[in-house]
């Protein structure tokens, strides 16, 4: 994969260049500032970006408007945004076009470096990658709770690995559970949830678009 | 009728009110007349008949006339609501030395009784709404008193003249009766203006009130800072500090380990990898506790959308205004939001709250409504006590109605120039 990296601490931005030509992937181009990034994400257009929510100028969200800017011109251009804390609000900007192709994790992620890796794969390919504490803090939220109640505990499991984008398969392995018993989950969590059947990779980002998006 | 009896209500109302103004504004003058009485009785040649008058003025009138001032500011007070601020300097602390003397602000005492006592006349002595009190009880007997007068003297005419056979007195009884109807319902109200123009604290008491209570807020601030500033630096050194050196010898540790024991090496990095996401929780918890993040990203609007999504309760925000405040100011309205919305959790077993935030002719307006049990109250030390200090910082204020059963609505306002 193509990737660009924005990021303004340099250690940082040099650590995970290491990181992910250790696994093989092609750092194309790095930004240390929000107009740097904008531009290296229109020039080069990379398979996936990583970006900084906080950068200069001005140390505000400076990346993620970047971010969201770049996918305004460049429908769908797959970027994961690391950030030191999680937002909702954040994270609802994010998938608000609800093209897919993005993710949110905490800087700390990239501790575990697999599964940081399997997210940046995932979200290139199109699918989302959401940090588990952005997911429990939407779980756990006032409104979207009541409409949740009619959920088991387990459906209710399902769903919030769901929302971090993870497929059938590793949902299976994180809860010890058969392909065929997660199906039958997702199949009745969708009928709880009111989502009607269409392509089947499109309904599992609605599940999660459906939670975010809620105004 | 109904006019005829509310009319005769306010007659009586006012010539009891007339009668109070009148008694209160002559209690000094009283003492006057009683040492000239005093002198003559006492004759000319006797040493008394000038010195006994004479301590009895000097005693008598500074003794009266706080307690004069007190009650005319009452009376006003409870008939008419307008509430002329007393403004008289208050006592600081009477604090122990570690020699056993009391300090009072002036001096050391042996018992906390006479510092007290010392601190009080001290204070008296110096405060300069002692001479405005003198000055009022000078001026009131000439202006309120002078036209309270109106209703009792005429009715003493009245009385003493129906009850004379002869026509003229008669005659003169009747105007008596006239006046005292005519004047009663008004004649208490000059107490009003007379008490605002001459009771109330001058430009310079004002000023120096307004010093006073500037220097106990700064003094607070320091206070409240240090402590904040004492917390933080507990939370590194026991929090992040400790467990990067933790971090670090177990770094150390796996090293060495590389070559003889891998797999205890591996548990080792493992634990290493962990130490590191608990303290980066750590310091971001310390972090959002000091500013949180979206608040210095995005201001004050936002920051508060962003907490409404967080929070339990169900929290509607309506701000129709685009504003960047001054960033001490956004912080402690947040947090001032923040501490509300949680009390209401927390306390109040709320459902649902309700956070307005508009601009009024006098600065920044921030309500926060929510469906709790209500009973919250401003206790001293308590929450709502600190977030009040916090906002008088700036001016500002903080009005809370509670009443049992629910709901409670507090309203924040903080002037802001733009």
């Amino acid at each position: 994969m193509r990737i660009v990296i924005a990021e303004d601490l340099y250690l940082l931005r040099d650590g995970m260049v290491r990181l992910i030509e250790a696994y093989g992937h092609e750092v194309v181009a790095t930004a240390a500032t929000g107009p740097e990034t904008l531009e290296a994400l229109l020039t080069w257009r990379p398979d996936v970006a990583v970006v900084d929510v906080r950068m200069p100028p001005a140390q505000s969200d400076e990346g993620l408007r970047a971010a969201l800017a770049a996918r305004a011109q460049v429908p769908g251009l797959p970027v994961l945004v690391l950030s030191q804390h999680v937002e909702q609000l954040y994270a609802r900007e994010l998938l608000a076009d609800g093209s897919g192709g993005v993710g949110y994790l905490l800087k700390e992620s990239v501790f575990d470096a697999d599964q940081f890796i399997d997210a940046l794969e995932r979200v290139a390919r199109g699918g989302t990658a959401m940090d588990p504490a952005v997911i429990a803090k939407l779980l756990a939220g006032g409104p979207s709770r009541r409409r949740l109640e009619g959920l088991t505990a387990r459906e209710h499991s399902v769903l919030a690995l769901m929302a971090e984008g993870l497929s059938n398969h590793a949902i299976g392995r994180r809860l010890f559970l058969s392909d065929s018993a997660i199906s039958k989950y997702t199949t009745s969590l969708f009928g709880k949830l009111g989502i009607t059947d269409d392509d089947h990779h499109n309904r599992r980002v609605r599940a999660v678009l459906t939670y975010l998006n809620r105004p | 009728m109904r006019q005829l009896r509310s009319w005769a209500a306010s007659v009586c109302t006012g010539f009891v009110r007339a009668c109070a103004v009148l008694v209160v504004s002559m209690l000094v003058p009283a003492v006057w007349a009683g040492a000239v009485a005093l002198g003559i009785w006492w004759g000319a040649g006797n040493p008394w008949s000038w010195t006994a008058p004479c301590v009895l003025v000097c005693v008598g009138t500074p003794a009266l006339s706080r307690p004069v001032c007190r009650m005319f500011r009452h009376l006003v007070a409870r008939w008419t609501t307008t509430v002329v601020p007393a403004g008289y300097q208050e006592a600081g602390p009477v604090t122990r030395m570690s020699t056993g003397y009391w300090w009072n602000g002036f001096g050391y005492e042996r018992t906390s009784r006479d510092a007290l006592l010392d601190q009080k006349w001290r204070i008296r002595l110096r405060d300069p709404a002692t001479w405005r009190d003198l000055r009022f009880t000078a001026i009131a007997p000439f202006t309120a008193g002078a036209v309270a007068v109106l209703p009792p003297a005429g009715a003493a005419t009245a009385v003493l003249g129906l009850v004379r056979p002869e026509p003229a007195a008669r005659a003169i009884g009747l105007l008596g009766l006239a006046v005292a109807l005519a004047t009663a319902p008004y004649a208490w109200r000059c107490a009003e203006p007379v008490a605002v123009r001459f009771l109330r604290a001058s430009p310079a008491m004002a000023l120096a009130h307004r010093v006073d209570e500037l220097t106990a807020q700064r003094a607070d601030t320091t206070v409240a800072q240090a402590a904040e500033i004492r917390r933080i630096e507990r939370d590194l050194h026991d929090g992040a500090q400790a467990r990067l050196v933790g971090l670090g010898l177990s770094l150390a540790t796996a090293e060495k380990l590389m070559e003889t024991d891998p797999d205890r090496a591996r548990a080792l990095l493992r634990e290493a990898r962990a130490g590191a996401a608990t303290s980066l929780t750590e310091l971001r918890e310390l972090v959002s506790g000091i500013s949180p993040p979206v608040l210095n990203e995005r201001g004050l609007l936002a920051a508060v959308r962003a907490f409404a999504l967080d929070s339990p309760l169900d929290v509607t925000v309506e701000a129709e205004l685009r504003l960047r405040l001054d960033p001490p100011i956004e912080s402690a309205l947040y947090f001032g939001i923040a501490e509300l919305v949680t009390n209401a959790v927390k306390h109040a077993r709320a459902t649902r709250a309700r956070i307005v935030v508009s601009r009024d002719a006098t600065g920044l307006v921030v309500d926060v409504e929510d469906d709790g049990r209500g009973g919250a109250a401003v206790r001293p030390g308590g929450g709502l006590a600190g977030l009040r200090r916090r906002l008088a910082v700036f001016d500002g204020t903080l009005e809370i109605t509670s009443p049992e059963g629910g709901p409670t609505r507090a309203r924040m306002r903080v002037p802001c120039g733009s």
